[in-house]
C-alpha cells in the first residue's frame, strides 16, 4: 500500500485520533499545534492554535462537535470543531503514580487509567475511587486504546509488550511480545488484528541499524498472539497508531513529525494464518 | 550501652560530653580468633626446641682420643646448613654410641640438614643417616594395627556422555542471559532450540565447557563447580577464593584455576592445579599477573604442562606435578612458546641479541632434542600459529628490513610431517589483520590491508613445498576468520566496529556462498560438527538487540532467537570420534543411502510441527471467539442505555442511522495538466500523407 504522508507538524507527533465516523483525523504534536485532516486524501482541513506548550493528547466527541486537547502548559482546551473558538477548559492536578493514559469505560461509568509504574486502574466516574486494579505490565504504560465497541482495550507498555484486557473485569486476555518498547497499540474494528508501534528510546537510536525507515508498525493476530506483518516507513520511533473506524485503513504518527495514512490492499482482508 | 541511652534524658546532658565507654563489667563476646585472626597466626610459638634438632646415625664410634677430630669433621659438614647451637655426643663406656644430636638455631636449618646430609658418605663404612628428632616420635606412634582406610561411597553421576546419544544428533550449547542471572542449556534443533536445563544464578560470571564436553564449569566467589551427566548434577567442587580464570587439560584430567587474591609467600595459591576425578589439590604456583592466560600450556595428551618466566621455560610432568628432569630450561630472552597440538613438541622464539639473530626453535619433549632451528633477521615480533592437527606451524614474522623504515610481514611455514621440517616463506605486502589455518587441511586464510580496503586471501600448502595463492577477495568488510571445525567452509566476519558483516565462503573452490549481516554482532561460533554457525550480539558489548542467530554452514538464516540481555553462547564440544578412518570412508561411500533416511525423518518432523501449531491456533481461536461472543451479548443488552446516553441517536455502527446522513459533494484537487491550445492544429502536411486515416485519432499530437 502506498501511504499518504501528512506534513503539518514541526516536531514529533504525540497522538492521532479519528473521529467516530472516520472522515477526519486529528493530530497533535510537541510543536503546540493541533491539526485536523481529511482521512480520505490527507488534505488538511485546519489548525487549532492556542496552546503554549506541547500538546500530548486529543479527542473529539461522538458527533464531532467539539475537540478536546490536553497540553504541557497544564491546561485542557475545548475547541469548537468547525471554528477556531476555544475556551480553556480546566487545569489538572497531579497525584502519586503519574497517570500516562486513560479511556472511558463502555457506558461512561468508569475511567480506565494506565500509570507510570505499569498498573491499570478502574476509577469510578462518579466518586473517583478505584474499582478494580490490574498489575500485568512491569514498566510504564504508554498508551491505552479501546476497541470500537469499548468492551476490550489494549495497553502498550515500555516493557516491550502490549496486552489485551476486558474493560469491565480488567481480566488479562492476550499478550503481544516484541523486542522494543511499545509506544502505542490499536485494535482493528473489523478483523482480529492489533497494530503496535514503538521504537527505541531516542537516545539509543544511533546504535541500531542505519537502514532508513526501519521503524515499523507491527501487526499481530489478536487470537494467536503471532506477528504476521510489518509496515516500514517512519524515520523515527512511532508514537501513536490508530485504526480508521471502518477498519479499512490505519494511521501512524512518529517522532519524525510525519503522520502516515495507509489504506490496506485487498490481500490484507483475505489474509489468514493457517488454522 | 546504658550510659549513652540515659544521657539524652539527663538534664545535665548539655554540659557534659557523652561518654561512649562500656560499662565497667562489660565483657565482649567476640572471640580473639575473629578479631585478631591474622595477627595470631604470626604469634611467635613457644619453641620447645626439638624442632631444630637432628639425629645423625652411623657416626663412627670413637674413643676419647679421636673425639675432638670427629667433632671437627661433623662440625665442618653440618655447619653448612646453619648455626649449630648445641651438640650432644652420647657415650657409653668411653666411646661414642654411634649417633649424635645436633641442635640448630632454627627449624628450617634442621630441615636443610636432613635434606642434604642424609646419605652423605663419610667413608666406606659410614654413610650418615640424618633425621629430624620429631620424626622419630611420629614414626614411633604409628599403630601396629593396619586399619584399612574408609571406603568413600561411589557417587554415580550417571552416563556422563548422555548428550552424545541424542537420536537426532543434536548438539548442545549453553546460553547466559538476563545479564548473567539465568543460564540455560539448549539442544540445537533447526526449527527451534529445545531447552534441556535452565537455572537461575547457576554461575556468577560466565561458564566454560571442558575440552571434550563432559563438564560444564561455573564460577562462584568461593571457587568453581563442575556439572555434568544427564541432569547436570554437581560432579565436583574446587574451593579457590576469588577465582577468575580457569583452564582444562586436554585430556580432562586436570583443571587449573587462577585467583589474584589468595597468594601468600609461603603457600603459593595464585594458580592451583586440581585433579578432577578426586577433587584433590595437586599443586599450587605463584603468579604475578594473568595477562597471558593460560599461563600454563598443556601438551596435547596432557602429559606435560609448561610455563614461561623471564629467561626460563619450566616444564612439568603429570601426574607427579614435578619439574621434568628436576630443572627448568634456561632460555635467555624467551618471548613466547606453544605446544604442537599433535605431538609433544614445543616451539619457542627468542629475539635478537647483539650478534645472534632471532631464532625459532622446535624442541621435542621429553628428550629436549632440538628438531629444528630457524634464524630470522631484523625481527620486530613473532607469533606462532599451529595448524589444528600439528601438521604445520606458521610463524608470522614482523620484520624491518635493513635500510627501510616500515614493517613487512613474512609467514614462515614449517612442514612438520616431512623429514627435517622444511620451511617455506610467504611474503605479505600489507599489514595482517587476521590469520587462521584450516582445521583439518593444509589451507590457510589471511585478512590483510587497511580498512576500508581489506583483502581476504586463501593459500594452499602443497606437498612439494609450494605455497599457492588460491584466491583473493578484495574490499571485504571483515576483521576475523572463523573456519568450520571440519574444514572447507568458513565465515569472514566484521565484528563489533564493522557492524556485523558476514561472508560465507566455500574454500574448495573459493566461492562466496552467501553475504549477510547481523547488525553489531560481537561473536561467531561454529558448532562442533560444522553444520551450524551462531552469530550473536552480546549484552556485554552492546546494550540493545541482544540475540543469537542460527545459520546453516552455507549461510542460510534459520532462526533469530532474542533473549533478554543475552550475554554468551558456547557450543558443547564433542569428544573425538571413535570411528577409525576406514569406517569413516565406508560411511562417506554410503552417504546417499543415509541421506535418504534422514530426509524422510526431517520431512515427517516438519509436518508434525505445523500440525501442532495448527492445533494450538485452533484452540486459541475457539477460546477467543467464545470470549468475544459473551462480550457481544453483554454489549447488545446494553444497547438501550447507549441510545439514551446519546439522545436517541444510534451510534453502534457506522451506518446505523443512514436517514440522518447528509450527502455532501466535496471536490478534491487531484491533478493539473497544461495543454497549450495552439499546438493542437499544427500538423505538417507531409505527415498527413504518411499516416493512413485509420491511425489518426482526434486531436492526437504527433511529435
Amino acid at each position: 500500500m502506498k501511504p499518504i504522508l501528512l506534513q503539518g507538524h514541526e516536531r514529533s507527533i504525540t497522538q492521532i485520533k479519528y473521529n467516530r465516523e472516520g472522515d477526519l483525523l486529528f493530530s497533535v504534536a510537541k510543536d503546540t499545534v493541533t491539526n485536523v485532516w481529511y482521512s480520505v486524501n490527507g488534505e488538511r482541513l485546519g489548525t487549532y492554535n492556542g496552546h503554549t506548550g506541547a500538546v500530548w493528547c486529543v479527542d473529539c466527541d461522538w458527533d464531532t462537535k467539539n475537540v478536546l486537547t490536553g497540553s504541557a502548559d497544564n491546561s485542557c482546551r475545548l475547541w469548537d470543531c468547525e471554528t477556531d473558538d476555544n475556551q480553556p477548559y480546566l487545569s489538572v492536578p497531579c497525584s502519586d503514580h503519574k497517570i500516562t493514559s486513560a479511556v472511558w469505560g463502555p457506558l461512561g461509568e468508569f475511567v480506565i487509567a494506565g500509570h507510570e509504574n505499569g498498573e491499570i486502574n478502574q476509577f469510578s466516574a462518579k466518586s473517583g475511587e478505584v474499582l478494580k486494579k490490574a498489575k500485568e505490565h512491569s514498566r510504564q504504560i504508554n498508551d491505552i486504546q479501546p476497541s470500537v465497541d469499548l468492551t476490550i482495550f489494549i495497553s502498550a507498555s515500555k516493557d516491550n509488550t502490549a496486552k489485551l484486557f476486558d474493560s469491565t473485569s480488567l481480566d488479562h486476555i492476550k499478550t503481544f511480545k516484541t523486542e522494543r518498547p511499545v509506544n502505542s497499540a490499536a485494535i482493528s474494528p473489523i478483523m482480529d488484528h492489533v497494530v503496535m508501534g514503538g521504537g527505541q528510546e531516542a537516545m539509543e537510536v544511533t546504535t541500531t541499524s542505519t537502514r532508513i525507515g526501519k521503524f515499523e508498525a507491527r501487526f499481530f493476530h489478536a487470537a494467536y498472539e503471532e506477528e504476521f506483518g510489518r509496515v516500514k516507513g517512519h524515520f523515527g520511533p512511532i508514537n501513536c497508531v490508530a485504526f480508521h473506524p471502518d477498519g479499512k485503513s490505519y494511521s501512524s504518527g512518529g517522532e519524525d513529525g510525519y503522520v502516515r495514512i495507509h489504506y490496506f490492499d485487498p490481500q490484507y482482508f483475505d489474509f489468514e494464518l493457517e488454522a | 550501652m546504658q550510659d549513652t541511652v540515659d544521657m539524652v534524658d539527663d538534664p545535665e546532658y548539655e554540659e557534659e560530653e557523652p561518654s561512649f565507654s562500656d560499662p565497667e563489667d562489660f565483657v565482649d563476646d567476640v572471640e580473639d580468633d575473629e578479631l585478631l585472626g591474622d595477627i595470631l597466626r604470626e604469634k611467635p610459638q613457644e619453641a620447645d626446641g626439638i624442632d631444630s634438632v637432628v639425629v645423625v646415625d652411623n657416626v663412627p664410634q670413637v674413643g676419647p682420643e679421636r673425639l675432638e677430630k670427629l667433632k671437627n669433621v661433623i662440625h665442618k659438614i653440618f655447619s653448612k646448613f646453619g648455626k649449630i647451637t648445641t651438640e650432644f655426643y652420647p657415650e657409653v663406656e668411653g666411646t661414642t654410641k654411634g649417633y649424635i644430636f645436633l641442635e640448630y638455631a632454627a627449624p628450617t636449618q634442621a630441615l636443610e640438614a636432613v635434606k642434604n646430609a642424609d646419605g652423605y658418605k663419610l667413608d666406606k663404612q659410614h654413610t650418615f643417616r640424618v633425621n629430624l628428632f620429631t620424626d622419630f616420635d611420629k614414626y614411633m606412634n604409628i599403630s601396629d594395627e593396619w586399619e584399612t582406610p574408609e571406603k568413600q561411597p561411589f557417587k554415580d553421576f550417571g552416563n556422563m556422555r548422555h548428550w552424545i546419544e541424542d537420536p537426532d544428533c543434536r548438539d548442545q550449547y549453553s546460553v547466559i542471559y538476563e545479564a548473567g542471572e539465568r543460564t540455560a542449556i539448549f539442544s540445537n534443533d533447526a526449527k527451534e532450540p529445545i531447552t534441556v536445563e535452565e537455572r537461575a544464578r547457576w554461575t556468577e560470571t560466565y561458564v566454560r565447557w571442558s575440552p571434550k564436553g563432559t563438564y560444564l564449569a561455573t564460577f562462584h566467589q568461593r571457587g568453581i563447580a563442575l556439572w555434568g551427566g544427564e541432569k547436570f548434577k554437581q560432579i565436583q567442587r574446587f574451593s579457590h577464593q576469588g577465582v577468575s580464570l580457569i583452564d582444562f587439560s586436554p585430556c580432562e584430567r586436570y583443571v587449573v584455576t587462577f585467583s589474584p587474591l589468595m597468594d601468600t609467600k609461603e603457600d603459593p595459591q595464585a594458580i592451583i592445579i586440581w585433579d578432577i576425578l578426586t577433587g584433590q589439590k595437586k599443586r599450587g604456583f605463584h603468579c604475578e599477573s594473568s595477562a597471558h592466560w593460560p599461563i600454563f600450556k598443556w601438551s596435547h595428551d596432557g602429559k606435560f604442562f609448561a610455563r614461561m618466566t623471564p629467561d626460563t621455560l619450566s616444564i612439568y610432568e603429570t601426574p607427579s606435578m614435578g619439574l621434568l628432569d628436576k630443572k627448568s630450561l634456561k632460555i635467555t630472552g624467551i618471548k613466547d612458546f606453544s605446544w604442537s597440538p599433535g605431538d609433544n613438541i614445543i616451539a619457542f622464539w627468542v629475539p635478537e641479541d647483539k650478534d645472534i639473530p632471532a631464532r625459532v626453535t622446535l624442541m621435542q619433549m621429553p628428550s629436549r632434542q632440538e628438531i629444528r632451528v630457524r634464524n630470522l633477521f631484523n625481527v620486530v615480533d613473532c607469533k606462532l600459529h599451529w595448524q589444528r592437527n600439528g601438521d604445520y606451524l606458521c610463524v608470522k614474522v614482523d620484520r624491518t628490513p635493513k635500510g627501510t623504515q616500515g614493517v613487512v610481514t613474512n609467514f614462515e611455514i614449517f612442514r612438520m610431517r616431512e623429514k627435517q621440517v622444511p620451511v617455506d616463506v610467504v611474503e605479505m605486502k600489507e599489514s595482517i589483520i587476521a590469520f587462521a589455518w584450516e582445521p583439518n587441511g593444509s589451507k590457510f586464510a589471511v585478512l590483510h590491508g587497511e580498512s576500508p580496503r581489506i583483502n581476504a586471501s586463501f593459500y594452499h600448502v602443497k606437498n612439494n613445498g609450494k605455497i599457492e595463492l588460491i584466491k583473493m577477495f578484495d574490499k571485504q568488510q571483515a576483521n576475523s576468520i572463523f573456519w568450520s571445525p571440519q574444514g572447507q567452509f568458513m565465515v569472514l566476519a566484521g565484528l563489533r566496529s564493522m557492524n556485523g558483516a558476514l561472508a560465507f565462503v566455500d574454500t574448495s573452490d573459493c566461492t562466496m556462498m552467501n553475504i549477510a549481516e547481523h547488525y553489531m554482532a560481537s561473536d561467531v561460533e561454529w558448532d562442533p560438527t560444522g553444520r551450524y554457525v551462531v552469530t550473536s550480539v552480546s549484552w556485554w558489548s552492546h546494550k540493545v538487540d541482544n540475540a543469537y542467530w542460527l545459520w546453516t554452514f552455507q549461510g542460510r538464516l534459520l532462526q533469530k532467537n532474542n533473549k533478554d540481555r543475552f550475554c554468551q553462547l558456547l557450543w558443547r564440544p564433542r569428544p573425538p570420534t571413535l570411528l577409525s578412518t576406514e569406517q569413516i570412508k565406508m560411511i562417506k561411500k554410503d552417504l546417499k543411502k543415509y541421506s535418504k533416511i534422514f530426509e524422510q525423518k526431517d520431512r515427517l518432523s516438519q509436518s508434525k510441527a505445523s500440525k501442532e501449531l495448527v492445533d494450538k491456533r485452533r484452540a486459541m481461536m475457539e477460546d477467543y471467539r467464545r470470549y468475544r461472543e459473551a462480550a457481544l451479548q453483554i454489549y447488545q443488552e446494553q444497547k438501550s442505555i447507549r441510545l439514551e446516553l446519546r439522545g436517541g441517536v444510534d451510534t453502534d455502527e457506522l451506518d446505523s442511522n443512514v436517514d440522518d446522513w447528509e450527502e455532501e459533494t466535496i471536490e478534491f484537487f487531484i491533478n493539473e495538466e497544461i495543454i497549450p491550445l495552439g499546438d493542437l492544429y499544427f500538423i505538417p502536411q507531409k505527415l498527413w500523407k504518411i499516416l493512413p486515416s485509420s491511425q489518426y485519432n482526434g486531436a492526437e499530437c504527433i511529435s
